[in-house]
């Protein structure tokens, strides 16, 4: 089971996800339409591509955006957990030690203690977006089951890792559901909302190139919305 | 029932409907047939699937419902902070729902979503610099507006707004000859007191070709009075055209796509047919935005810019004033406490916020101007854009939205407020009417001719 899991099945699983994702970049792009978005993309390249590159950096950066600024408490929680989300499973030891023999390569490792905390700090950080959808009427009102589901998705590699990480119970048990959680993850972000992972930066790239041609940029304004 | 007689789903193409649904006293009859409108679900969807691309579609799709967009829309915060004013939520409620039901929505339905499109959003894009994912909220609901306008769910003011640009070419019933004629009275009066002083119609080649608002000729011909008197006094040689030299676009506001394209085109066909060496416009936001910013694209201009350089006024006028070719007696300056009103349309939608503040450095004492907080990109609307001030069934509702400028306003200390933009101009004046806090509001022109320096002999002293 475990080589059925950690061999064709996860070749499978990234063939699925990576490609998918890869489709998703492609169509959005070809989506693209300058008289229905209304942004002179081709003319005015270079404008375009700073305006793109200014979106995506100021909002990678935590005090980059106006936004992240005026709300420290869930700029820190929103980064430690998509820190902690890919940072762990890239550069977990255990991962690139199967990189290594699969590939004959590995990535650098996170000493242990390090994983730990960003595994940590990942179920910390999702219960309180999960506790913030309770708690605010302006998200309660968003939210949705489909909501909870993404986050169970993305939380339960990271619940099932660490209790196998910690050996509590059946350690095989743990390690196949912390697989198998992992793999439907995987699958998850080309099908549904877990896609932002690429079409975010689609997304600030195509609205910085709005601003970085028709709403400011070629009048040389440098604001980083 | 199928279509009403006023309203429908056809625009209003002639002069007879268009008085016959004026003369609907507050679109009672309009808005008592709006009712009875059938959705005609079919073009609904076939217009979405035609129009709606990936970057809507992925808009709607990856909103991750995180709220942060919630503090960011002045109508969230000045409703009490109800969930309902969530920029995502009222976008997946209406929008979002409508895409999911493959356009099979009820006139119920719709007739909300005419609600949540022109009262619960001015589409000042604010809440799109506030959205991690870059979503824009402002331009799903002028989408979604163009959506209801083609069904024939739009508020009775803007169904006559966009029929007077089809039927007049402006957005009051202005003609080319009413509008000529206006020009010369202007040129007339003012000439007494600025000899030499003309208002060129339809000169070819000049500088500068100016446009304006429709209610400027139709209400305040002084506006274009002192626009003449400031290119004069600049020595600007300048014109206006005799045909299309409307720039305003209430079918941007009622979501009428196709009249906005023609709006636009009259005005293009202006420059191309007098080219003068650039354009500038009004103190108006939606205007510009209107004419400059989306025109290119609606008339399909490869580019995405206007035939000539096209300036907004603040531009050209912060232009005359570095050049010294508008100079200002340092002794007329304003010597009191003065605020700036930041025009969405113009600053968070083309990033014109410097101007306006060297205009200020030229014209305010320095040490007198207070900038209200938050400020230029991230300023509010001023609580009646977007066609928001124009609609008499949401009066009520615009006025709890004027509160925000008004907070504004008072913690500035300011008793005067700059506001080089109709609308804002006519919001701050609607909110000082509604809640008398003692405030002056002004245009830039007039405060400009108040306080120049002028050469001997130019003007002639009564």
């Amino acid at each position: 089971m475990y080589e059925l899991l950690t061999g064709p099945v996860l070749w499978l699983v990234f063939a699925i996800s990576f490609g998918g994702l890869l489709v998703r970049v492609v169509l959005y792009f070809k989506g693209l339409s300058q008289q229905l978005d209304r942004v002179a993309y081709r003319p005015h390249l270079s404008y375009a591509l700073k305006g793109a590159f200014n979106s995506i950096i100021s909002w990678l950066n935590p005090v980059g955006a106006r936004a992240w600024r005026i709300r420290p408490g869930f700029t820190i929680i929103f980064f430690a957990f998509h820190i902690g989300l890919l940072f762990t499973p890239i550069f977990l030891a255990a991962h690139n030690i199967m990189l290594q023999e699969n590939l004959g390569f590995s990535l650098p490792q996170l000493p242990a203690c390090i994983a730990d905390i960003l595994s940590w700090t990942v179920i910390v950080a999702g219960l309180f977006m999960i506790l913030r959808r309770f708690a605010f009427p302006e998200v309660r009102i968003l939210t949705t089951a489909y909501d909870y589901l993404l986050l169970a998705i993305t939380m339960a590699p990271f619940v099932t890792g660490l209790i196998a990480r910690y050996q509590f119970g059946d350690y095989q048990f743990w390690l196949l559901a912390h697989i198998i959680t992992g793999e439907i993850w995987l699958l998850c972000l080309p099908f549904t909302k877990l896609s932002h992972c690429v079409l975010f930066f689609c997304s600030r790239a195509q609205l910085g190139m709005d601003y970085g041609v028709k709403r400011g940029g070629m009048k040389g304004t440098t604001f980083s919305w | 029932m199928p279509q009403g007689k006023l309203c429908n789903r056809q625009p209003i193409k002639t002069d007879e409907q268009l008085k016959l649904t004026l003369s609907d006293k507050s679109g009672n009859q309009y808005y008592a047939e709006m009712k009875e409108l059938d959705v005609d679900t079919e073009l609904l969807w076939s217009t979405i699937q035609k129009t709606m691309k990936s970057r809507l579609k992925t808009w709607l799709e990856i909103c991750a419902h995180c709220g942060m967009c919630a503090e960011s829309c002045f109508l969230y915060q000045v409703n009490d902070r109800v969930p309902e004013q969530v920029p995502s939520y009222k976008i997946q409620s209406t929008l979002g729902h409508i895409v999911k039901k493959k356009g099979q929505v009820s006139n119920e339905f719709m007739r909300n979503c005419m609600k949540i499109a022109w009262s619960q959003c001015t589409c000042c894009n604010r809440c799109g610099t506030y959205c991690p994912h870059g979503i824009d909220m402002g331009i799903m609901f002028s989408y979604l507006r163009g959506l209801l306008y083609s069904q024939g769910f739009v508020p009775w003011e803007l169904k006559i707004g966009s029929g007077m640009h089809r039927v007049y070419r402006a957005q009051m019933d202005v003609t080319t000859e009413d509008w000529v004629e206006t020009c010369e009275w202007m040129a007339e009066e003012t000439e007494e007191e600025w000899p030499g002083l003309t208002i060129p119609v339809d000169k070819k080649d000049a500088e500068i070709m100016y446009t304006c608002n429709a209610r400027e000729p139709k209400h305040y011909p002084e506006d274009l009075a002192e626009a003449a008197i400031l290119f004069h006094v600049a020595g600007t040689n300048w014109t206006v055209p005799s045909e299309g030299w409307e720039q305003t676009s209430l079918s941007m506001f009622a979501g009428d796509w196709e009249c906005c394209k023609d709006n636009v085109k009259h005005v293009y066909d202006a420059i191309e047919r007098l080219n003068p060496a650039m354009v500038t416009g009004t103190e108006c936001g939606h205007a510009h935005r209107a004419t400059v910013i989306e025109g290119p694209y609606w008339v399909g201009r490869p580019d995405g810019l206007p035939p000539k350089p096209y300036v907004h006024y603040v531009e050209w006028l912060a232009q005359a004033l570095r050049e010294g070719k508008l100079k200002i007696d340092p002794a007329k300056r304003i010597k009191e406490p003065v605020t700036l009103q930041d025009s969405c349309n113009y600053v968070r939608n083309q990033g014109l916020k410097d101007v306006t503040r060297e205009i200020i450095s030229y014209i305010v004492e320095p040490g007198y101007f207070v900038e209200m907080s938050p400020n230029k990109e991230h300023n509010y609307c001023c609580g009646g854009g977007g066609g928001f001030n124009g609609i008499g069934m949401y009066r009520e509702q615009r006025n709890v939205a004027l509160r925000k400028k008004m907070d504004q306003i008072q913690d500035t200390g300011c008793k005067l407020v700059i506001a080089p933009c109709h609308n804002c101009w006519d919001a701050i004046r609607d909110l000082e009417e509604e809640y008398e806090i003692g405030i002056r509001w002004s245009f830039l022109k007039p405060l400009i001719i108040g306080m120049l320096d002028i050469p001997e002999g130019m003007r002639v002293e009564w």
